[in-house]
């Protein structure tokens, strides 16, 4: 369980009440797929790893004087992965519509970028946003166009809400992903740019899905991660766009991380989930 | 109410399943595999036949459930009144009366067509 979240499998409280769950602000949702990761494999620990190394937090946030345990986050567990991946996207989807059936904003720990996709179609925002070093704009890779390659390419051209995507941090793809970057519905902000980044009023009274890769940050902070790419961000970096982005998010990732370092990618990772919460509660 | 048991497997999309009490339409259906432990589960998102909300359920696909018997009929509207218009039931000739729809526009002699659940009905 993610700490300061709460789990529906709490006993009955001294009164005999049973632990609610439909007041939920947040639903913790781990999604470890790892079917089509390249390079080096390891997302289906993600989850486990991201809860394990969000142990050591305050529960006390200075920032925003609020306590985490306190903002209603609910963690429901994993949705065990399997390798068919359209199947799995279907059913994690429908788990993730539940929580914003139930008006509360899931917040989904990869699991391979895919299940980005998962979550752009239970919020259907109207844009995407996301932090990531990669385009992910292939139309298929590997043969499949269920990839965590072509994540990106698949909410913008398939997910009917989505207007455009914001890229963050992008700083390597092929040709073709280029070409389709230059398109209108995709804006690519490069390393360099992030830190001056302001959405400005792009984000106003428009539904917006917020996706972290982790490998956004330098192989250096975030180690543990299958296809690290060097000139990355920064932490603060990443930070403080999770902290413009999240008042206007109705949906939250953070994927791509994997068991491969020292824990690392995944204090980041959990501490990006943290600052999500905080910031998406103080409004 | 009239309803009969069934597992979670046997349901599918456009069929009805019981969910907090209420009938409900089935609009997704879907499956997760079995891992080693623990049993493959189902999830099902559905809507209220009679009230339009949403609901979902989760659970394993042996899991026994209830499932409405929803009757669908067919009427002719015998006269409009204000908002309510009397239906003829074309087979038992029984004689109802039915809130007209904000979305249907109905005249007399028209066949209708629609679902009946005990006192519940809507318009298909």
């Amino acid at each position: 369980m993610f700490p300061g979240a709460t789990d529906e499998r709490e006993g009955p409280d001294t009164r005999g009440r049973e632990s609610d769950r439909g007041g939920a602000n947040f639903v913790v949702v781990g999604a470890p797929l790892d079917a089509t990761t390249t390079f080096q494999p390891g997302t289906r620990f993600g989850p486990r790893r991201i809860r394990s190394f969000a142990e050591p937090f305050d529960d006390y946030d200075h920032r925003t004087d609020r306590y985490f345990s306190e903002l209603g986050v609910f963690d429901r567990g994993d949705v065990r992965a399997w390798n068919d991946v359209s199947a799995y996207l279907e059913y994690l989807t429908s788990a993730l519509r539940e929580a914003v059936w139930n008006d509360a904003v899931p917040l989904t720990l990869g699991g391979e970028h895919t299940v980005s996709l998962a979550g752009a179609r239970a919020v259907k925002p109207d844009v995407f946003v996301c932090l990531d070093a990669h385009l992910d704009l292939y139309d298929e890779y590997d043969g499949t166009s269920l990839s965590h390659a072509a994540v990106t390419r698949r909410i913008v051209d398939d997910v009917e809400s989505v207007e455009e995507a914001i890229v963050l941090g992008a700083r390597t793809g092929s040709e073709p992903e280029w070409e389709r970057a230059a398109d209108d519905d995709v804006t690519v902000v490069p390393p360099e740019a992030v830190g001056e980044w302001t959405p400005d009023d792009r984000l106003e009274d428009r539904e917006v899905y917020l996706s972290v890769d982790i490998d956004a940050a330098d192989p250096g902070y975030a180690p543990g991660t299958g296809t690290m790419e060097p000139f990355g961000l920064e932490p603060r970096e990443l930070r403080d766009v999770v902290r413009t982005v999240a008042p206007h998010a109705g949906g939250f990732d953070v994927v791509e991380v994997n068991d491969r370092d020292d824990g690392q990618a995944a204090a980041l990772a959990a501490k990006l989930v943290r600052e999500f919460v905080f910031s998406h509660a103080d409004g | 109410m009239a309803k009969q048991q069934t597992e979670v497997r046997e349901l599918q999309e456009g069929s009805y399943v019981m969910i907090d009490d209420t009938p409900c339409k089935i609009n997704s259906y879907s499956t997760a595999k079995p891992g080693k432990h623990g049993s493959a589960k189902a999830r099902v998102e559905a809507e209220g036949v009679f009230d339009g909300k949403k609901r979902s359920l989760s659970q394993p696909v042996d899991a026994k459930i209830w499932v409405p018997i929803i009757e669908r009929k067919n009427g002719q509207v015998v006269s409009v009144d204000g908002d309510d218009m009397q239906i003829m039931d074309l087979e038992t000739y029984e004689t109802i009366t039915m809130r007209i729809p904000d979305d249907v526009d109905v005249s007399p002699d028209e066949n209708i067509e629609y679902l009946e659940m005990e006192d519940q009905r809507k318009i298909v």
